[in-house]
């Protein structure tokens, strides 16, 4: 069976300057082996007998891009991609490679679930055109896996992150904090192992309670307790220490690279350029209007090949509250924004939208501005969900 | 038609909240014919739409029912007065035009404080009673004990009592005949000068000022001038008549009628009630005993959420104030809450029905400060003052006397209860003068309490030590000096007028703490860490800290996460309405009720 190959010779067809125009792409594979406690994702469980229609309904979705699209980033995403295995990547390779293609020195990453990552699959992906490897390793403590529901073990993480570097791949690594019973000693253990597995990334995320989930059940009958504020803050605190202090700097409330190891992909839905996503779920942005597909994968299959519109939720912005979007995303990134940057990508002067706010957040001791770039501190990044309010204004 | 006095009857039915008065009216106007039985809307005479909710009565009307005895036609008049202690002085004024009173007691509650506080009033004013126990036909009925409380508390004679059931119609021509032949017609000369009461008005937007009025002496005619003793004001009566229950126009009302005047009177605040109508010039008939000013016994601070809506907020009291001449408003300003009203009310019922009035018919949203009764302060100038508002408590200096309304209390309960009712009242540093038994389980007990101690959540806790079976009325007997101080609270090292209030300096270190503790579950966490203090003058009393936010930043903000996490950052913005920024702190509309808390569970 050939394999699918997404870098392709071929020319870009549509031009790189026309800035309307996504080069970015996600594409969502909502399949996965068990649902754990917490995950309140776009995905079935157990329903592998689904996986051919859904291939149908991706070519399908595909079909609706007139023009093959030339990316400078593809991020595959769940789910758990990995749960295809070598056979179902080759035909997910095959089905995207109609619409999607890479350009040259593109950056295409992969979700996987560390057990399923074998040599034999990571050549899978080299020949298919991903350079990046995204493990969801969560722990590696068995304790603190367990109570996460994970089915992997310490060492399955370690052998994948191994498999993704000797094949030539960036790694990236998913670490939880504040899980059920965690303790601050766990998760700086946690932090020295995931540091030592050598990857170039990683991802912090404090654990969420999301509504739905078996967590949050578990949480109301008194089952589960949350962390207390305060310890989540010195784990997250922790975590940025440790990671900076080991090479990987934080460039995003929960994103850390070796330098040149940002995440290309996820730094366009920062930058506010237009991306294009296909499957359950997935969202696509063409600079104004943020379109996200029906979160169900059955009802996605089912509209899509019935001929009916998969699309959901419709978020359709003015200029303004675009700009107003732009300023939280770009000061949730640790390089902050620059004035005159700002304003060519979105028509607007970042102080008339939001100096009075940058201003007192400057008072406070919640942002630094030297007249070009505002940049959010320590202080501020820690609880600046509170501050964006102002930023939005009536219309969010 | 025309009808003599000796077949008038004029009288009130008076009772405990739920005792079954408004049923017992209907009943009576579809016995009499008045209204027929398919019109009879429940609940006749209550007919403002709060009042059908809380099913209460806040103002007194009247009607006037035909009823034949004896092959004798009469003219009864029913008096409805309100049912709750706010308006003590309005029953108190609808009692005085009437000649008998029926007294009505629930036979299972039995005699109720109320009960006890109306039939005082009514045997006080020589008012011919006629007892009446309502609800005889239920199963919990307890008809003899009832008989025997009222024996005892009342003085009644258990002979005449009227056994009824307003529901079902048993007893209501025995208590018809019993209002003709026990209570007397008025007295009163048609040929006199003319002289009478107002006990209530309202308002109509079509015709003015609708003045009730109860003729003593004298006969008013269509077309004539009257004249206003307390406002001294003059008036065309342009129409008069009766209620029937709607109003029915006629050409005069003569000495011991009840009816009502219009005279294009376009502000309700010339209409007093109590105050005494006769003839324009110096032949007029002196004025009637008993007229009283509103007496305004609580005040609050009203404030437009919104500084913008002040106009607004404006004209919606102006429009209350018009249909209800007992409240009362003044802009003023506070440094927290900037522009907004002090308003003033009979009583803490009152407020709300204007609060909630307010709110329905204005569609504002509204910041209201904690309620305070008022005080009198005897500067040492010798001048003494009235306070509405703790901020304007001159400093301790210029103050040579602080007093305070004082009222008294009687409970009614079961005598297993009385032991929780003297704590309670001990607490609240109440004044014991008696206990009474009303029978072998029941009694009645005396207190004079601070007002401000009574009626913020007294009520309340009553009904909770004595399991909702103990009733309390009170009445005001003066203002006392007190050791009084003015307690400030600091958010942020920021005073907040807005949260000042007045209480016992004994007192002064328990309310602190229980405010500032109150506060601190009030208002949210901030990005900073806000001090609460409480301080009487410089001296801090008591202290709390809201640590600052620790940490609130969400994760994952990929595709599609975007636009679901914007509702959620938008949605911290949406609870900030309905708070008022001080300093930098937001502080919610709950926060200022905080002050009310009084350290009440005093262990």
């Amino acid at each position: 069976m050939p394999a699918g190959r997404l870098a392709g010779a071929r020319p870009a067809i549509v031009n790189a300057m026309d800035s309307a125009v996504p080069r970015a792409a996600y594409v969502h594979v909502p399949f996965c082996r068990h649902r754990c406690g917490y995950c309140d994702f776009s995905l079935v469980a157990g329903r592998d007998d689904l996986i051919e229609r859904y291939f149908q309904a991706l070519g399908r979705e595909l079909a609706r891009v007139p023009e093959p699209l030339c990316l400078d980033t593809l991020f595959v995403g769940g789910g758990t991609p990995s749960h295809l295995g070598v056979a179902g990547l080759r035909r997910l390779a095959a089905v995207l490679q109609d619409k999607l293609i890479l350009a040259a020195g593109a950056e295409a990453t992969l979700e996987a679930n560390p057990s399923d990552v074998t040599p034999e699959l990571v050549e899978v992906l080299r020949e298919g055109g991903f350079s990046r490897l995204s493990l969801g390793a969560q722990s590696l403590a068995p304790a603190t896996l367990a109570a996460l529901d994970r089915n992997h073990t310490p060492d399955d993480v370690r052998r994948a992150v191994e498999a993704g570097l000797q094949a030539g791949l960036t790694v990236s690594v998913d670490v939880m904090i504040a899980a059920p019973g965690q303790s601050l000693a766990a998760v700086e253990q946690d932090l020295e192992d995931v540091l030592a597995l050598g990857g170039q990334h990683v991802s912090v995320y404090c654990l969420t309670w999301e509504k739905g989930t078996r967590f949050a059940s578990l949480l109301r009958q008194g089952l589960l307790q949350e962390a207390e504020e305060d310890l989540e803050r010195e784990m997250y605190e922790l975590a940025i220490e440790r990671l900076e202090g080991g090479g990987l700097e934080q460039y995003e409330v929960s994103n850390f690279a070796r330098p040149g190891h940002r995440c290309r992909h996820n730094e366009t839905y920062w930058d506010c350029r237009p991306w294009e996503g296909f499957g359950p779920g997935a969202a696509r942005f063409d600079g104004r209007t943020r379109i996200t597909n029906h979160r169900s994968p059955v009802t996605w299959m089912h509209r899509i090949l019935s001929g009916a519109d998969p699309s959901g939720e419709c978020d359709q912005m003015t200029p303004e509250e675009a700009a107003r979007e732009r300023i939280v995303v770009g000061l949730r990134r640790r390089d902050g924004l620059v004035r005159g940057e700002f304003a060519a990508a979105s028509g607007f002067s970042l102080d008339a939208l939001a100096g009075g706010a940058i201003l007192s957040w400057v008072e406070q001791g919640f942002a630094s501005d030297d007249g070009q770039r505002v940049r959010l501190t320590r202080r501020g990044l820690l609880v600046s969900d509170g501050l964006w309010a102002a930023v939005l204004g009536q219309g969010a | 038609m025309s009808i003599d006095c000796k077949h008038i009857r004029n009288f009130s039915i008076i009772a405990h909240i739920d005792h079954g008065k408004s049923t017992l009216a209907d009943r009576l106007l579809e016995w009499t014919g008045t209204v027929e039985k398919r019109q009879l809307k429940e609940q006749m005479l209550d007919d403002m739409e709060l009042e059908r909710q809380r099913g209460i009565t806040i103002k007194a009307r009247a009607v006037r029912m035909e009823y034949t005895h004896k092959g004798e036609v009469y003219e009864l008049n029913l008096i409805d007065t309100p049912g709750h202690v706010d308006f003590h002085y309005e029953v108190s004024r609808s009692l005085a035009c009437c000649e008998g009173a029926v007294l009505l007691v629930d036979a299972f509650q039995g005699v109720e404080a109320q009960t006890v506080a109306n039939a005082y009033s009514a045997i006080n004013l020589n008012l011919a009673i006629v007892p009446v126990i309502n609800k005889v036909d239920l199963v919990h009925a307890r008809v003899d004990e009832v008989l025997a409380e009222m024996e005892q508390s009342l003085g009644l004679d258990a002979a005449d009592v009227v056994l009824a059931s307003a529901k079902t119609g048993i007893g209501i021509d025995e208590l018809l005949a019993g209002i003709v032949e026990r209570i007397p017609p008025p007295a009163g000369d048609p040929n006199a000068v003319l002289r009478a009461m107002i006990f209530d008005s309202h308002y109509d937007s079509y015709r003015g000022a609708i003045t009730y009025v109860r003729l003593v002496d004298g006969t008013v005619r269509k077309g004539q001038k009257i004249r206003f003793l307390e406002t001294n004001s003059t008036h065309d009566v342009l129409e008069l008549g009766q209620f029937v229950p709607q109003r029915r126009a006629c050409e005069e009302l003569f000495a011991g009628q009840v009816g009502y005047l219009v005279c294009n009177i376009k502000d309700v605040k010339q209409v007093h009630i109590g105050d005494t109508v006769t003839i324009p010039g110096d032949n007029g008939a002196t004025a009637m005993p008993g007229y009283k000013p509103p007496q305004r016994m609580v005040y609050c601070g009203l404030y437009p959420s919104e500084g913008e809506n002040f106009e607004e907020l404006r004209d919606a009291l102006e429009k209350l104030a018009i249909n209800d001449p007992s409240f009362e408003y003044a802009p003023e300003s506070s440094e927290a809450l900037g522009f907004g009203f002090r308003c003033g009310f009979l009583g803490l019922l009152h407020m709300e029905i204007i609060q909630q009035r307010l709110e329905k018919e204005a569609d504002l949203d509204l910041v209201q400060t904690a309620p305070n009764v008022t005080y009198q302060i005897k500067k040492t100038t010798g001048e003494v003052i009235e306070i509405t508002n703790p901020q304007d408590v001159p400093d301790t200096g210029q103050i040579d006397e602080f007093r305070q309304p004082i009222v008294r209390t009687n409970f009614l309960t079961p005598v297993e209860h009385i032991g929780p009712i003297m704590q309670l009242c001990t607490d609240r540093r109440g004044v014991y003068l008696k206990t009474e038994y009303l029978s072998p389980t029941r009694a009645m007990l005396t207190f004079d309490l601070p007002l401000a101690e009574v009626i913020y959540d007294l009520h309340d806790k009553l009904k909770s030590v004595t399991r909702g079976y103990g009733t309390m009325d009170y009445e005001l007997i003066g203002y006392f000096p007190a050791d009084l101080a003015r307690l400030d609270i600091l958010v942020g090292s920021k005073k907040v007028d807005a949260l000042s209030i007045i209480c016992d300096r004994r007192d002064a270190d328990r309310r602190g703490r229980s405010i500032v503790k109150k506060l601190r579950g009030e208002i949210d966490r901030h990005m900073f860490e806000i001090a609460l203090q409480a301080a009487i003058g410089t001296k801090v009393i008591a202290r709390e800290t809201i640590s600052a936010m620790r940490k609130n930043v969400t994760a994952k903000c990929y595709g599609g996460d975007i636009s679901r996490k914007k509702k959620l950052w938008a949605k911290q913005k949406e609870g900030k309405k309905r708070m008022k920024s001080i300093g930098s702190v937001d502080i919610p509309q709950k926060a200022f009720m905080a002050v009310l808390d009084t350290g009440a569970d005093r262990s």
